[in-house]
């Protein structure tokens, strides 16, 4: 499948140059990806090409097994690729330390199992995000119970997340997520862990998320019903991307909206 | 929260484990600094007992293995009293043996008339007798530990002694010494026409500048000799050379163990915390810091066994110095020196046997780390 053209989009240059059309890259492509494991005898992404761009809200969607987690994994650079390229910004990212750099200030990422540390309290669990992105410990500490506060957990800072109920998990993992003001989210089943009313509250926060901060969202789901909340749905299936609807959508991006 | 918070949790998670490395570093630091401290406080305290005979200057056979193997001519006497400057000089035969079979024990066999015996501040009775070859002057801690009063017998040398007096001493070296007139001790040891050494002692008013006058003339006067005072007599001892490439041998053989242990107590955490190190890796972390992570746990471990290894070291040393073949010969002696080699040996050994399994934790894919919980 080929990757979606870069949209055009009006600029002005900083220095008073005028650019009336420039190219504007998407926020994160897959040109010809694959990934292989044991030793090329599984193929769990083969050939995918993707590119997103910086308003979009996007489902995967696929079975288990299908490749979907994988894709999610190399848009991130948590995994590497066996074949093809990953852009950011238009930009190939090599190698571990430009990947953590890219995640460390552009990429949130919300875990199925929430991934906190249980050896650090709630407000920590975000600290720790922003180590070596916001300067001082008091910085670091506002900053966390800004977060903390706007996603109605300010009065469980101290507790660790083994204290927490499922749904206040889920919500300091995407407050985490949040910490350094990412341009991208990526959830992988963000609900998977949920109960249905829970799993409601947490698609509309990232809805939320997605209105307030202009943050682009990528998740990744076999839940039709979280699919359907997404401005677009890409279906995966044996490694490859079966259908997109972005691609149909591509002179008019879908509305964000959509995400309640 | 801070950079070390991490790693301090880390640590404290696993309680048990930190506990043991950390005690196998100190036990590590707390042998380099006993055995250290111990063979320089045999040095410094055969030094200061011979300093406090009033000796300024020694004469000593050059290089000499050990204290008793030293070995110079009584013929040498008239040749050191003939320098310019020099008050008196007397030869000092020494011995190590054991009294009553009970306690190591160093005998100094002085020449009578010699200027060493006018200092002496006794406590009891007297000093001996000219011709009174098997009496002795015992120090004041060796007499207690032995139980001995003015009178009492004591055998040195497989030989019955009669105490004929009790002494005070500074240096813990002479406290537990037993002084005996010279003739009697060559006989005993068959060493009639050799002493151990000369001590000098130079004409007063003194300044550096009249020592090293001093000291220069008398290497004419005895050329081939070692000529110094009481710290580099004490120094040219071989032995001691031997007894601190031992204690330095088995330091390092011990200190290349805590490395060892504070890797494999990394490694363990690392694999243990590998989710952790994942979840860190998907945050953003650089494989630089996360490297940082597991580097400071180890000095922070290694810091704790330093710390506790140099109180451990200086509380074995005086157990040590107390025992009862111990006692008099060994003196505890904690240097700076030796404090900041120890430090010096942890702050390289934390980060060194953290470093391989930091560079594991680096060499994680995140995803993979992640599916590991």
């Amino acid at each position: 499948m080929a990757a979606r053209s870069p949209r055009l989009s009006s600029i002005s240059g900083k220095a008073g140059y005028d650019f009336s059309l420039v190219l504007m890259p998407p926020l994160v492509e897959l040109s010809n990806v694959g990934r292989d494991f044991d030793g090329g005898r599984i193929v769990a992404v083969d050939d995918v090409s993707l590119a997103i761009g910086n308003d979009e809200t996007v489902a995967i969607v696929g079975r288990s097994g299908s490749g979907k987690s994988t894709i999610l994994n190399l848009i991130c650079g948590l995994d590497r690729p066996t074949r093809g390229e990953v852009r950011f910004e238009g930009r190939a990212v090599n190698g571990r330390a430009a990947w953590a750099a890219v995640r460390a200030s552009k990429i949130g990422i919300v875990f199925q199992n929430f991934s906190l540390l249980q050896s650090l309290s709630a407000r920590e669990n975000i600290e720790v995000a922003l180590l070596g992105n916001l300067g001082g410990a008091r910085q670091r500490r506002v900053r966390a119970l800004e977060l903390l506060a706007h996603f109605g957990l300010a009065e469980r800072a101290t507790l660790r997340p083994a204290e927490l109920s499922g749904g206040e998990r889920q919500r300091l993992a995407i407050a985490r997520a949040l910490a350094n003001r990412p341009k991208l989210l990526v959830a992988d089943e963000p609900t998977g862990s949920l109960d249905v009313q829970t799993s409601q509250s947490v698609m509309s926060i990232i809805g939320n998320v997605h209105r307030e901060f202009g943050t682009a969202v990528i998740v990744v789901t076999h839940d039709e019903d979280v699919a359907a909340l997404c401005g677009r749905r890409v279906e995966i299936s044996d490694g490859r991307i079966r259908s997109d609807s972005g691609m149909a959508a591509m002179s008019t991006p879908a509305p964000a909206s959509r995400i309640r | 929260m801070t950079e070390l918070t991490l790693p301090l949790r880390g640590l404290i998670a696993r309680p048990l484990r930190t506990l043991l490395t950390v005690l196998g570093i100190a036990l590590a630091v707390a042998g380099f600094v006993a055995l250290t401290g111990l063979t320089a406080g045999v040095q410094h305290s055969f030094a200061s007992g011979i300093d406090e005979n009033g000796a300024d200057l020694v004469v000593s056979q050059r290089s000499a293995f050990n204290l008793v193997s030293s070995t110079v001519p009584t013929s040498l006497g008239p040749a050191l009293s003939g320098v310019p400057n020099v008050e008196a000089v007397s030869g000092v035969l020494l011995n190590i043996t054991t009294a009553d079979d009970a306690a190591n024990i160093v005998m100094a066999g002085w020449p009578s008339g010699s200027f060493l015996w006018k200092d002496i501040h006794l406590l009891a009775g007297r000093i001996p007798a000219s011709g009174d070859q098997w009496s002795v002057i015992l120090g004041e801690s060796i007499a207690s530990a032995l139980d001995k009063r003015v009178g009492d017998t004591v055998e040195l040398q497989f030989q019955p002694y009669t105490v004929v007096g009790i002494a005070s001493f500074s240096s813990i070296l002479n406290q537990n010494s037993a002084i005996v007139p010279l003739e009697g001790l060559q006989q005993l040891l068959s060493r009639e026409d050799v002493f151990t050494l000369f001590e000098v002692r130079l004409k007063r008013p003194l300044d550096k500048n009249d020592i090293a006058v001093a000291r220069t003339r008398l290497v004419t006067a005895a050329p081939g000799f070692e000529v110094g005072d009481t710290e580099q007599f004490a120094s040219s001892i071989r032995v001691f050379d031997l007894l601190q490439a031992i204690a330095r041998t088995i330091s390092l053989v011990v200190m290349v163990m805590a490395c060892v242990a504070i890797a494999n107590t990394l490694l363990m955490a690392v694999n243990e915390r590998t989710f952790e190190i994942g979840v860190l890796a998907a945050l953003g972390w650089s494989p630089r810091r996360i490297l940082r992570l597991i580097l400071i746990e180890g000095v922070i471990m290694s810091a704790a066994g330093g710390v506790i290894g140099i109180i451990l070291g200086a509380l074995t040393m005086e157990m040590a110095a107390k025992t009862k073949f111990a006692a008099g010969l060994i003196v505890p002696y904690l240097s700076g020196w030796s404090i900041a080699q120890a430090l010096i040996f942890v702050f390289i050994a934390g980060p060194l046997g953290a470093l391989y399994p930091a560079w594991r934790a680096t060499r994680l894919l995140p995803a993979d780390a992640l599916r590991r919980i």
